[in-house]
């Protein structure tokens, strides 16, 4: 038995999945080779499998009178029971709630005011910088109603060129981006502009104002979707998913259980994992829908037609024709050498079929005409 | 002491809550543990479904160490008022299912005691009828000695690890492997006596 790197005893414990990772692995690997420790393994296994013969019946489903009471008891739950830990926690989080509000409150109100005067400002030409950060979305969902913004307008102007570079301008003065230009010039017609815009939404107006000035307006719209619900019912759905999620991860921490449980469990938590990243990217989304107008523009080049007088040169015609004719030769070969690949090995085949009968009644013919001569 | 769990933070209580109302689907995902708080906490729903879980096999523990059904299943339901009256003095720090047979232990020492009190020679021959192709297990299991065959049994029929088993008989768990291993030798030669290992062993 001194041969044998692990003991008898280290050995079960290694069948009953006892053994720590370390040893385990020696386990196994001595086992694999070692014919006296199968034979224990299997003398082990053959114990436990004959210990299973024995099997209980399964339990009455009867409860006892005693069980029943105790358990109906239960349904009220004690009412000199210790007040939890918790409940003190979510008091005092009420609390800080009740104190906090008023003071959100009155903060957006300074906030909305400043966003005034700001809008009062970007009108004027020269701002320097036109800064205040808006609103973030968790201060809007306790006082102001969210509202997503977009615009479009529909210009023409005769300046395209200088149009376009304003509007760079503008958008850089309002710290805004560009989501998407697009610049046609077709040949026959004016040149268009299509843009969409994203500008900070306490400077719209005043960027609105100024798109306009690029040219005719010869259209605008402007609406606004009030996403407020949308954004708390996102907000609750993403707490609860998150609470969901972090509960997973701590059972599947915590609970050793059937393969099939634990598995079970990660499913459920890549699956929640995936829908929070959906909610987060949608609640960004709608947050930056709020924060930014969306303000389409459309910039058409008054169009002037231009006649194009510049008459080619007559050798300029002259080589062209030459090389026309040369071209249409050379076409006329090949298409005539094609025509024969493709149809002269048939129509020899036709030609030899049919060369006999048509001599046999050309002669036939010849020989009635000579007789009737 | 290696049986014990990770301390348990509030939150987890919370978690439990909220998975049960939320949707009822993810009950069975429930630690016991999580579920024994809850009972704490008043819910009724965590106890009958720790009821659900722990019933048949607290009822096997029973049966397989006493002669009668009907006392087998008086205490495993015992066992479960016993766990109603004292819901405060459950441990978080302790894994329910070691709760359990501890509980189930001490009622299986007064039954016992009360038995031999009662009537000192139970009748030898009541156990078996209904049970006839585990006859030889049982005998088998009979011969050896008492706590050892408490040990093996709890690890094969109770699926107890053995720092469980260590922590319900308040062995050290080397203890606990070593009388295990020497138990299932034993039973090994008992159910089989056609004699390999051992008598060569007597004969070197």
């Amino acid at each position: 038995m001194n041969t044998h790197p692990i003991e008898q005893e280290e050995l079960m414990t290694y069948l009953d999945g006892e053994l720590p990772a370390d040893r385990a692995g020696a386990a196994a690997g001595h086992l694999d080779r070692c014919r006296e420790c199968q034979s224990l393994a299997a003398d082990l296994q053959g114990v436990s499998r004959r210990l299973m013969e024995w099997q209980v019946e399964p339990v009455s489903q009867e409860i006892s009178a005693a069980l029943a009471t105790a358990l109906q008891k239960l349904e009220p739950p004690k009412p000199t029971r210790k007040i939890p830990r918790w409940t003190w926690a979510l008091a005092a989080t009420a609390l800080v709630a009740m104190l906090a509000i008023p003071s959100f409150q009155l903060a957006s109100r300074r906030q909305k005011v400043e966003m005034m005067t700001d809008q009062i400002d970007a009108v004027t030409p020269h701002r320097k910088f036109p800064a205040p950060v808006p609103p973030t979305a968790g201060d809007a969902v306790l006082t102001a109603p969210m509202i997503a913004r977009t615009a479009e307008l529909t210009l023409t102007t005769n300046e395209f060129d200088k149009a376009r570079a304003s509007l760079e301008d503008i958008l850089k003065r309002h710290s805004g981006y560009l989501g998407q230009l697009n610049v046609n010039a077709p040949a026959g017609a004016g040149r268009t502009l299509d843009a969409t815009l994203r500008i900070p939404a306490n400077q719209r107006d005043a960027a609105i104002a100024e798109v306009k000035k690029l040219g005719r307006v010869e259209a605008e719209s402007q609406t606004g979707e009030e996403v407020t619900a949308q954004y708390v019912d996102l907000e609750a759905r993403l707490s609860n998913a998150r609470n969901t999620e972090q509960r997973l991860t701590e059972m599947l921490r915590e609970r050793t259980g059937k393969l099939a449980d634990v598995l079970a469990v990660e499913e459920a938590v890549s699956r929640v994992r995936g829908e929070i990243e959906q909610m987060e990217a949608e609640k960004k989304n709608l947050t930056k829908r709020v924060e930014f107008l969306t303000l389409q523009v459309r910039i058409a080049e008054d169009y002037r037609a231009q006649l194009h007088l510049a008459p080619d040169s007559i050798l300029e015609r002259f080589r062209n024709a030459a090389i026309q004719g040369y071209r249409f030769m050379v076409e006329g070969v090949v298409a005539l050498v094609m025509f024969l690949l493709s149809y002269g090995p048939s129509l020899l085949i036709w030609a030899a079929i049919l060369f006999f009968p048509a001599r046999f009644a050309y002669r036939k013919l010849r020989r009635i005409t000579v007789a009737a001569r | 002491m290696t049986s014990v769990s990770q301390p348990r933070i509030p939150g987890n209580f919370f978690a439990a809550r909220d998975i049960t109302v939320i949707d009822g689907q993810f009950l069975d995902m429930i630690s016991d543990e999580a579920l024994m708080l809850e009972f704490q906490g008043g819910s009724r729903q965590a106890f009958e479904e720790l009821f659900a879980r722990y019933r048949e096999p607290l009822y096997g523990f029973f049966r397989r160490r006493l002669e009668s059904k009907e006392r087998a299943d008086d205490l495993t339901q015992e066992t479960f008022l016993a766990v109603i009256r004292a819901t405060s003095r459950y441990q978080p720090q302790a894994l329910v299912r070691t709760y359990l047979y501890s509980i189930a232990l001490k009622l299986l020492a007064v039954e016992r005691r009360r038995d031999r009190r009662t009537d000192p020679t139970p009748p030898p021959d009541a156990v078996g009828s209904a049970l006839e192709n585990s006859l030889w297990v049982r005998q088998a299991l009979e011969k050896l000695d008492a706590q050892e065959r408490e040990i093996l049994m709890l690890r094969e029929y109770e699926q107890l690890s053995y720092s469980e088993v260590a922590d319900l008989l308040r062995i050290p768990v080397n203890t606990v492997r070593s009388r295990l291993f020497r138990a299932r030798m034993a039973l090994k030669d008992h159910l089989d006596p056609q004699p390999s290992r051992d008598r060569e062993g007597a004969n070197k």
